[in-house]
């Protein structure tokens, strides 16, 4: 088995890239789970996200960035606030699809708090529904070049 | 066109007791009063409705799985299930837990409340897990944390717009969905698609049910810490998806189908290229499975845990997958007209002992079974009906089509050409019960696995 996964990463040939260091924590405020399946491929051996030093972790207090996925249902907000709030200084969110952005799905008002700007100071959008992997993986790295140096968690 | 027929709440027990239920819904009846509608599956499914007066209706818990549907309807129609008592709150979310969870008292017991977010990149929900030491006495599931109004939306709106609101419940069962929708607006207003549409439909669904399963098992290795397992069944996922991107222009075929249209045909050339790709992802799957077969780890964890047998499936109302690897050979694609489906008999995995091996193997011979079914469909040109325009109808529709998960019931009525009520029963929301008892037949560290095996959506539930 292992044999055949090294085969698959020799054939896809990732370009590496300079080591950065970024913990990312996905909040999903309730989404269709499209991002989130993208959001692991984003991780699989096809895209290999970690080669960009980016990891998933497992707790808002490990975090760098905030990625919240959804239209931010009524539901979900205590929550997502509650990992905003465990995150250390300085933070960033980013947003994860078009329904944080305010499109993708189409849901009721009376559900949803978002977009997520209206609850969230948002640092980089990932529009797409979903975005693929190629488009995540993109829209993390350039937009936390794009950011001024001292809010760059390296 | 499904019937619905109204029966007093003298005869509703009974008349319910005998029939084929595929799920409950509240609605609003023709003259304001609230009902409850039940659908009987079978060959042509029909509607058989009581009517609420005063919001008051007889429960049925006590002679079907209809728990979660009947929480539903009391949350969002307001609705009191005589003899259902306490009723727990589901779609809402009370602060006290008295409203929502089950008392768990002894000695020893504590509760382990975990989510809505969780450790991993998945979807949100609440697990409270009563236990003693790490055995698991009782989950309580507490999900509706993604719930977006979806179906509420759609209501009032022409057919067509409605598709548009449904059309992102959920990823995984993107197509499943948008097919039952379709064939429960097309049955409503006495329609039935033409052969090349029903192929094409039944191609997506089959190549849904490819990619969902790939995933599952690169999930259950994900689940034990098999991370060569984990990501070799992601790329077979991922070769898939590619094919769906090619085929539809979109990894999870959204809006592939709708009411009026279908993707056409590729082209020769490129559905061969198609046929093939996916045939040598079906082998690639298979010699990988084999590997997995032999390995011990594996086999170590997945034999055993989250036993739900063929006595639990039929008591829970357990379907898809999860059925089948007890050894009920339930499958809705042995009996669906609208779809194309010859020749179909449902597979049960080798050994249907009910636990996660057995539902890990499920999905492999599902797999094989599906890969067949696309391989067939793509050797001919792909014709679906000319686009045709819904109309302004009036009728009670219902269709049924079967998810990666399981039985996905849609439930439709439209009235002078507007959709007045759509209810979405999904395999996910008919499995979520059986989850929670599985975990009682687990020791906490294993709930992750025995939840994985089973792999249901939170997005398709919550709506
Ligand atoms: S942006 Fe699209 S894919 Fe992502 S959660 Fe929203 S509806 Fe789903």
């Amino acid at each position: 088995m292992l044999t055949r996964l090294a085969r698959v990463r020799r054939a896809v040939g990732l370009e590496r890239r300079p080591p950065a260091s970024c913990a990312i924590r996905l909040v999903d405020a309730g989404s269709c789970n499209g991002c989130e399946h993208e959001l692991v491929a984003t991780g699989g051996p096809h895209h290999d996200l970690q080669r960009y030093g980016f990891a998933i972790t497992a707790s808002p207090r490990h975090a760098d960035v905030l990625l919240v996925s959804g239209p931010v249902t009524t539901r979900m907000l205590p929550a997502l606030l509650r990992a905003y709030a465990a995150m250390p200084e300085p933070r960033l969110v980013a947003a994860l699809g078009d329904c944080p952005l305010g499109g993708g799905v189409d849901a009721h008002p009376d559900e949803v708090a978002g977009p997520l700007e209206r609850v969230l100071p948002v640092d980089i959008r990932i529009p797409g529904c979903p975005p693929t992997p190629g488009q995540i993986a993109e829209g993390l790295r350039v937009g936390l070049a794009a950011l001024p140096p001292e809010r760059r968690p390296w | 066109m499904a019937g619905i027929e109204r029966v007093g709440a003298d005869a509703w027990r009974d008349r319910v007791a005998r029939g084929n239920v595929a799920g409950l819904h509240a609605a609003i009846g023709p003259d304001g009063t609230p009902e409850v509608r039940a659908v009987l599956a079978g060959e042509t499914p029909r509607l058989l409705a009581v009517a609420a007066p005063g919001g008051v209706v007889p429960t049925l818990v006590d002679l079907l799985p209809a728990g979660w549907d009947e929480r539903e309807a009391a949350d969002l129609y307001g609705l009191r299930f005589e003899g259902h008592d306490p009723h727990r709150a589901l779609v809402h979310h009370p602060d006290d837990r008295d409203l929502w969870a089950t008392p768990v008292v002894g000695s020893d017991v504590h509760t382990v409340p975990v989510g809505p977010v969780h450790a991993g990149v998945i979807e949100s929900g609440h697990f409270l897990f009563h236990v003693v030491g790490e055995r698991v006495l009782h989950v309580d599931a507490r999900l509706f944390h993604k719930h977006r109004g979806l179906e509420r939306h759609a209501e009032g709106r022409s057919p067509e717009d409605a598709g548009r609101v449904l059309s992102r419940v959920c990823a995984g069962c993107a197509v499943t969905n948008a097919v039952a929708y379709a064939a429960a607006t097309e049955d409503a207003l006495g329609r039935v698609p033409g052969e090349g549409t029903r192929r094409v439909r039944t191609l997506l669904i089959e190549l849904e049910r490819m990619w969902n399963h790939l995933n599952d098992v690169s999930q259950i290795c994900a689940g034990v810490g098999l991370a060569p397992g984990t990501m070799l069944f992601a790329t077979l996922k991922e070769r898939v998806q590619r094919v769906c991107a090619l085929l539809t222009g979109h990894r999870f075929m959204f809006d592939a189908v709708t009411l009026a249209s279908a993707p056409g045909d590729p082209g020769d050339a490129a559905r061969e290229a198609m046929r093939a790709e996916l045939a040598a992802v079906a082998a690639d799957a298979a010699t990988a499975a084999r590997g997995l077969l032999f390995d011990t780890s594996l086999r170590d964890r997945t034999s055993g845990p989250g036993r739900i047998d063929a006595d639990a499936v039929r008591e829970l109302g357990v379907v898809g997958p999860a059925a089948r690897a007890a050894g009920v050979a339930a499958d809705s694609r042995t009996d669906a007209p609208r779809l194309w489906y010859p020749g179909f008999a449902a597979v049960v995995p080798p050994t249907p002992a009910g636990d996660v091996a057995a539902r890990l193997e499920a999905r492999w011979v599902e797999l094989e079974q599906a890969a067949g079914i696309v391989g067939e469909l793509l050797s001919a040109p792909l014709r679906p009906d000319a686009p045709a325009d819904t109309g302004t109808g009036t009728g009670h529709g219902v269709g049924i089509a079967e998810s990666p998960r399981g039985r996905t019931v849609c439930t439709v009525e439209i009235r002078g050409g507007t959709v007045r009520r759509v209810h979405l029963r999904t395999g996910s929301y008919a499995n979520w019960p059986a989850v929670a008892v599985a975990g009682t037949r687990a020791i906490l560290p294993d709930f992750p696995l025995v939840n994985k095996s089973f792999e249901l959506c939170y997005a398709c539930v919550d709506r």
